[in-house]
Formats: C-alpha cells, structure tokens, sequence
C-alpha cells in the first residue's frame, strides 16, 4: 500500500503531521493514519484558547468503525482549529495535508521540536506497523 | 428469521475445521475445581405438573381488589392492543437488531418509539431507551461528567431513595463525587468541580417542583452546570410542561408508566432524552433512517455506533450494548393507543381523583396532608396512627400506601399515597372509609 507522506513535514508516532512555521505548528493526521481510520465521520476538535500539554489529549476523530485519538504532538496553546470539518469530516480522508489540516497552536516549548520524527523515520514505522 | 439449531453433524465438521475432537475440549481453559458435576435442583417436571406447581406459587400472592401504592411503580389502564402487539413472536423472541438487513420491523418499532418519545418531551435526541429510570439517571450523571469535565454530582433531595442508591453506586464506580442537598443549601453546593444538579419532578413526596426558578437558581451561580430531570410517571407529562420548553440538558423517567405491568416492580424501561449538542455523548443504542447506497428505499439502522463501547470501550460513556426493546415497543403502542387526547384524559384523571382523595382525607380528624407544592398524582399523609391505618386498608381489599418510614425513618406516620384513573370513586371511598375507621380506632385506642 503506497501512502502519501510529505518531505517538509515532521511527524509523530501517534501518526500525526506537523507543520512548522515560526514560533506556531499545524497539525493533522497522516495519509496512514486516515487510511486506517476509514471514512472519518466526525473530528472533535479542542476549543480555541486551550493549552496542552505535549501528548496530551486534544481531541478525537470518529470514523464509522472507529475512534481515533487526537495527540497534541507538541505543548501549546490551540490559536486556530479547521471550522470546515465540522460540515465535511471526509476531508481528513480526501486531503489529509491540506482541506484536512485539524489546528494550529503556538509552540510553547520549542526544544520539543527535536522530538518529531523525520519523514524517513515516519515511513519505517508505517512499514513495521503494516507487517 | 427463523432460529435453526445445530445437528450433530454439523457440530462434528465445525470441530474438525477448527481441529477440536469434542465440545468439552473447547472449555478447557476453566479451571477443573469450578465446574460443577451435579447442580441441586429438582427433577424436571411434565407440562401439566409444572403447570399446576406454578398454580400454587401464585395462589401465594395477594391480589388487591384495588391499589394506592405508587413510590416508582404505577397501575394505569393498559389497552389490550399492547400485549397483541408485543406478543407477536417477531418481536418476542427477536434478537438484538445488529443486522439490519434482517432487522428492519424492529429496528422501524425503535425509530418510531425514539421520534414519538422525542415528541412527547419536546427533547431534541431519545435513545432507543437504557435498563429503567434509575440506571437511566445514572447514566446520565455519568454522561455529564464527560460533558463538562468535572467530577462532581449534585442530587436534589425528593428524588427516588432507591434511585438515589443506583446514581451512588454508579458515581463510585468511576471516582465521581455525589452530593445530596436539600433546596436551601444548594447554592452553597454549586462550586466548580459540579457537572451538574439532578432532581425529580414530580418528586418522591409527590411535589412538582418550580422548574424555570430552579434552573434560573443554579444558571445564575454556575451557568455550565448541567440540568438533569427524572420523573417516575411520566403520564404526567399529559398535563405538564414538557421538559424540552424549559431548557433541561438531559431529562429521563421510568417508562413503566406505558403500557408495561407493574408486575414484581420489574421490567422496566429507562427512557433517556437529551438536547441535540450533546448527541454524541448518548450512552445506548440510536436508530437511524437512512437510504440503499444502490437504490432508493428507506431503512432503518443502528447508527452513531462509534460511541458505544464495542467501539469506543473504555472511553464510551457506558458499558451498555443493548435496550428494552420490547418495553419499548409496549411505550410506543401504548402511546399510539392513547394517543394526544387520551395521554391528556388519563392525566387530567390522575389529577382530578388524587386531588379529590386529597380534599377529602383532610376532613377527617387526624389526618394532615404535608405537600406544600403543587402533586400530580401522589402525595403525603401524615396518619393518627399508621398501623391501624394500613390495616384497614388492607381489611377494604385495598393495596395500602406506601409507608414513608421504610425510606425516611423520622417520618413513622407518613404514607405516600397514590391515585390514578384505576382508582374508582368506589375505591377511593373506600380508601377514605378505612382512614375513618383508622382514626376512630386510634380515638378509641387512647380512651381506654
């Protein structure tokens, strides 16, 4: 199974991508992470203002078979979430990276960067998950 | 669908696909010293003898001519339509609805008990209904601790004893705090760890509360505090607002009410509303309408599946994978059967006798009726003398009322008693005859 997984991005274990840009980072979940999940249905997003911790919770993405758990992949206070997936869910699923984007929060802990993973480590991960 | 059993035959191939020589083998993992050889219990017994056997356990029971006990389990009229429709054996011995397909009367049955339940409240969401109002209240304390994301219950005093009990232990299971308050100290119970206030209206004692002034209370103190109600009759609802107009969050009640026997205080039928925001918090079952992905024809189906357990687990809001069904289906026909102006009959009726009954118990010396608010149709006695009482009803072949000191130990003369449109003007005659004679006798009794 070939999936979609863009070289500028960073990348979590929890299957979530990062975008870097200044001091704020947007996140959603990956072409894998979608895949897996099957036709989202609804994504439960965190309110704007809200500050999380790293690996915390921040929200959750419900599919017709499953529920998925939205993993704040760096601390940070939520600065903007996607208002379109609340009428079109499906777009995690059709444009995971771009319709799909989930929210934008302000990097609180910057050094927590250097946790992500590379996009090289991201997909061997993806393979030792598919065997 | 028709239920066809195994043959031997075919239990022999299934257990030579899987590579298993027998039955037993495939409860070989429960330890030897747990099963049982021999279980103590009788003989079996032929038809006509088991008949007879359960002839005489029954002639154990005593059947009332009449009954003024309520407390949570109501005798109202049920239409014989009812039991036609639930005995049908399609929807008797049917299964849990997980295949559509197969499914569709039963699954339409719920969808229509749902939307008439939802009518009925005025309440955006009805699930396809939990245990009985007590599991239902607890569920939904539970579900506003989700909500909300506090750990902290406030129960209003006048709900249901036994269904204080159920909310308690539900609320220990998961590390949520509960609080019992009565109205002139629930301010001070609003802090910010509390998910939400629940109360009951009418309440156990019979009164109807003030709801708007209750809620603008709470709102004022803690506007994202959640609003729960409970009743236990809803027939009420043929004359009281409904729910839906008042702005409560979550509204629950016993369904005993339609179209289900009182029987031994069982089955019953939680029936569980709530406003449209909070429709992916519902515990339980919902059934949708939906469309052929190839075709045009409408079906029913179990949909939102994704929050319940099998699906969620340990993050759904309860562990709860199924629903009365058939309950549920005696609901709905009992509500179709009466429909609007029989729903308003029967509670104007409840009303009217019980107030009748109110009126005239006053009048006799010794007697006290302690409802200071508005009832329905139960309310409190305060009695000369209890016993004599009880047992004169009992004497007028009248189920007595219940005796408030078996919930409330300081209330030893209070009854809670209970009068719907079974009550004829004959019984409820008799009920006031039985306080006089109650009331001479305790006369009596203290001038000897």
């Amino acid at each position: 199974m070939s999936y979609e997984f863009p070289s500028e991005l960073m990348y979590t274990t929890t299957h979530e991508w990062v975008r870097i840009e200044n001091s704020f980072a947007t996140v959603g979940l990956t072409d894998y992470a979608q895949h897996q999940l099957g036709d989202v249905v609804f994504v439960e997003l965190p309110d704007i203002g809200m500050v999380l911790e790293k690996e915390s919770n921040a929200g959750e993405i419900e599919s017709v078979k499953a529920v998925g758990d939205l993993i704040m992949p760096l601390s940070g206070e939520v600065m903007e979430i996607n208002e379109q997936l609340d009428g079109s869910p499906e777009l995690v699923n059709s444009s995971p990276y771009d319709g799909g984007w989930m929210m934008k929060i302000k990097i609180s802990h910057p050094n927590e960067i250097d946790e992500l993973i590379s996009v090289e480590k991201y997909k061997e991960l993806v393979k030792s998950e598919e065997q | 669908m028709d239920f066809v059993p195994h043959d031997n035959k075919t239990i022999t191939e299934m257990l030579s696909v899987i590579g298993v020589s027998n039955l037993e083998e495939l409860f070989h993992d429960i330890p030897k010293d747990l099963i049982k050889e021999k279980l103590d219990i009788p003989q079996g017994l032929s038809e006509p003898d088991l008949l007879h056997r359960m002839e005489e356990i029954s002639k154990k029971n005593r059947i009332y001519s009449n009954s003024f006990l309520g407390a949570g389990c109501y005798y109202h009229y049920i239409p014989s339509l009812v039991n036609f429709v639930i005995s049908r054996s399609e929807f008797s011995t049917s299964y849990t609805p997980y295949q559509a397909e197969a499914s569709q009367g039963y699954l339409q049955a719920i969808y229509e008990y749902q939307t008439i339940i939802s009518r009925l409240t005025q309440m955006d969401v009805a699930n396809a209904s939990m245990y009985d109002g007590s599991t239902a209240l607890a569920e939904a304390a539970i579900m506003a601790t989700l909500i909300t994301n506090k750990r902290s219950i406030i129960l209003l005093e006048g709900i249901h004893p036994e269904y204080v009990e159920v909310v308690k232990t539900y609320c220990w299971g998961q590390n949520i705090n509960t609080k019992i308050t009565q109205e002139n100290n629930l301010l001070d119970q609003l802090n910010e760890d509390v998910a939400a206030v629940l109360f009951q209206s009418p309440n156990f004692f019979g009164d109807i509360e003030d709801i708007p002034r209750l809620i603008k209370i709470i709102k004022e103190r803690l506007p994202r505090c959640l609003i729960i109600q409970v009743m236990t009759d809803p027939t009420c609802l043929g004359v009281l607002k409904p729910p839906g107009s008042m702005d409560i969050d979550i509204f629950v009640t016993e369904g005993q009410s339609f179209g289900i026997n009182p029987s031994f205080g069982g089955p019953g039928l939680g029936i569980f509303t709530a406003k449209q925001k909070y429709l992916r918090k519902i515990p339980g079952r919902l059934i949708g309408k939906t469309r052929e992905i190839n075709g045009s024809q409408e079906g029913f189906i179990l949909t939102l599946q994704a929050r319940e357990q099998h699906i969620r687990r340990e993050k759904a809001s309860s562990n709860i994978c199924t629903n009365q069904a058939l309950c549920s289906l005696a609901a709905l026909t009992y509500l179709l059967a009466m429909g609007k102006t029989g729903l308003r009959e029967i509670a104007t009726q409840n009303l009217q006798k019980a107030h009748f009954l109110k009126k005239e118990i006053a009048k006799v010396p010794g007697y006290k009726i302690l409802n200071q608010k508005p009832t329905y149709n139960e309310f409190l006695i305060e009695c000369p003398n209890i016993d004599s009482f009880i047992s004169e009803c009992r004497k007028h072949d009248l189920l007595p009322p219940l005796r408030m000191s078996k919930y409330y130990p300081e209330m030893q003369n209070v009854a809670l008693v209970c009068v719907t449109e079974v009550n004829s003007r004959k019984s409820i005659n008799s009920l006031i005859q039985s306080a006089q004679l109650a009331s001479d006798n305790s006369v009596e009794g203290r001038s000897k």
